[in-house]
């Protein structure tokens, strides 16, 4: 009878495991961060446009695919808890806008560059899953980017990207609650210093 | 090995996690004090000596043969893996660690062309550190070492132990001026390390409001990508409970 028991629990929470990471669709996923790349290599990197129209199409794209939002609260660490609503906003402009201008800048680096993907991980995030690739940076190892992407509904967004392991959101929120801490929590220095950085 | 033993008093499990009062993805550093002091010793090091080495370098050099200098310094540590893989218990790791490097060596002219991974022997690196590791060695806390940089103890005792395995050391003991050409080498390898690093880390510092805290969540986790590799584990390291997040919308207008 105890066997019968725990093969049955077994069972059960198994089919929830799974039912859980499987939630989201790993080929629709896949094929999402596919579109993003294409896009930013075809309609941004290769086109023949003033800089001026790439930097908008650069940050249309950015806007669409990434959830900053999602990221930026993540991100914030303890202190999206106690910051004003002020903050938060601020915080979040901010912290979007800084990312346009680094990823921005950097952007041409994938010039003539192509990102191979390799299948996908799961996360034990509900409805969320890992999409892994690798680009030829031209000098040594490919390097691994693995995009973290969320669903909702029928819609996905990137919220995070680790670059040979390395979590942009977690070094983000390392560096970031680091900063707040040394400055006795006070949230509007890490908003000024932020903002400083982005002119 | 003394080295080794000194490190081993400073362990305690390195982890994302922590206490309920911290943030579960900071990454603990009991001795930031320290460390804070060590990293700005090492940057000033860094902007005066190795930066301008570096830049040298690169000025002085073409892309092809900066790789084929980064495929030498990288053969070199073949045989170091092939050894940490026995320890291991990698032994079809070891094997094409050592082939790679006979091969490299002979055919692949002293290292500078991967002959071996263009017929299919891909490379698969593994230190001491790696070897503690999967002997269940905590990693110990973050540390930044004068000279050394960023590290952990265990992180630091792979590195000595490494430097006596490693061919270079074995070759150059018994020379008259064996010590002289042990540090070119360690100082060569270590100008062209940084030029591989330039353009990211100028960026990392320009968008940083606390290079120390980046480099240090870097570091960690770059650092458990290797101890990923030799795990069975499926899950990655940084499958971190997003859910966590109170989600929450934010007006945003610009």
């Amino acid at each position: 009878m105890k066997n019968i028991l725990a093969t049955f629990i077994m069972g059960v929470s198994l089919f929830f495991t799974s039912s859980a990471k499987a939630e989201i669709n790993a080929t629709k996923a896949e094929n999402f961060v596919k579109e993003v790349t294409n896009s930013g290599i075809e309609d941004i990197i290769n086109a023949n446009v003033s800089q001026k129209v790439k930097d908008e199409r650069f940050e249309k794209l950015f806007n669409s695919a990434l959830d900053l939002d999602f990221i930026g609260q993540f991100v914030l660490g303890r202190y999206w808890r106690t910051a004003t609503q002020t903050q938060k906003k601020d915080f979040i402009a901010v912290y979007r806008k800084l990312n346009i201008k680094t990823w921005s800048a950097r952007f041409d680096e994938f010039k003539g560059k192509n990102f191979d993907f390799v299948g996908t991980t799961p996360s034990n995030s509900k409805n969320q899953i890992f999409v892994n690739s690798t680009v030829n940076m031209g000098e040594g190892e490919p390097a691994k980017v693995v995009w973290r992407v969320k669903q909702s509904g029928d819609k996905f967004k990137i919220v995070d990207i680790i670059i040979e392991n390395v979590s942009l959101a977690i070094t983000a929120r390392n560096e970031y609650t680091a900063f707040v801490k040394n400055h006795n929590g006070d949230i509007d220095a890490l908003i000024a210093n932020l903002q400083e950085k982005t002119k | 090995m003394v080295a080794l033993i000194c490190g081993m008093t400073f362990l305690t499990p390195f982890t994302l996690k922590a206490s309920q009062q911290q943030d579960v993805y900071e990454i603990q550093d009991p001795y930031e004090g320290f460390n804070r002091v060590m990293f700005k010793f090492n940057e000033k090091l860094d902007k005066y000596i190795l930066i301008p080495a570096a830049e040298g370098y690169r000025a002085i050099t073409t892309p092809y043969a900066r790789e084929r200098v980064r495929n030498f310094f990288s053969n070199m540590k073949e045989p170091v893996s092939a050894v940490n893989q026995i320890l291991q218990g990698e032994f079809k790791n070891s094997g094409i660690s050592l082939s790679r490097f006979v091969i490299n060596s002979t055919l692949g002219l002293a290292g500078t062309h991967d002959v071996a991974g263009a017929w299919g022997l891909k490379k698969n690196q593994d230190g001491f550190d790696e070897t503690l590791a999967k002997w269940g060695v905590p990693s110990g806390s973050y540390l930044v070492l004068p000279f050394v940089g960023p590290t952990t103890p265990r992180a630091f005792a792979g590195t000595i132990a490494d430097g006596f395995i490693s061919p270079v050391y074995w070759v150059t003991e018994d020379h008259e001026d064996g010590a002289y050409a042990y540090v070119a080498y360690v100082g060569a390898k270590a100008v062209v390390d940084r030029e591989a690093l330039l353009d990211y880390t100028r960026d990392l510092e320009k968008n940083s409001v606390d290079y120390y805290a980046t480099m240090k969540a870097a570091y960690i986790q770059n650092k458990q990508k290797n101890y990923h590799n030799s795990s069975d584990n499926n899950t990655v390291s940084y499958d971190f409970d997003f859910e966590e997040v109170e989600y929450e919308e934010v007006i945003y207008t610009e």
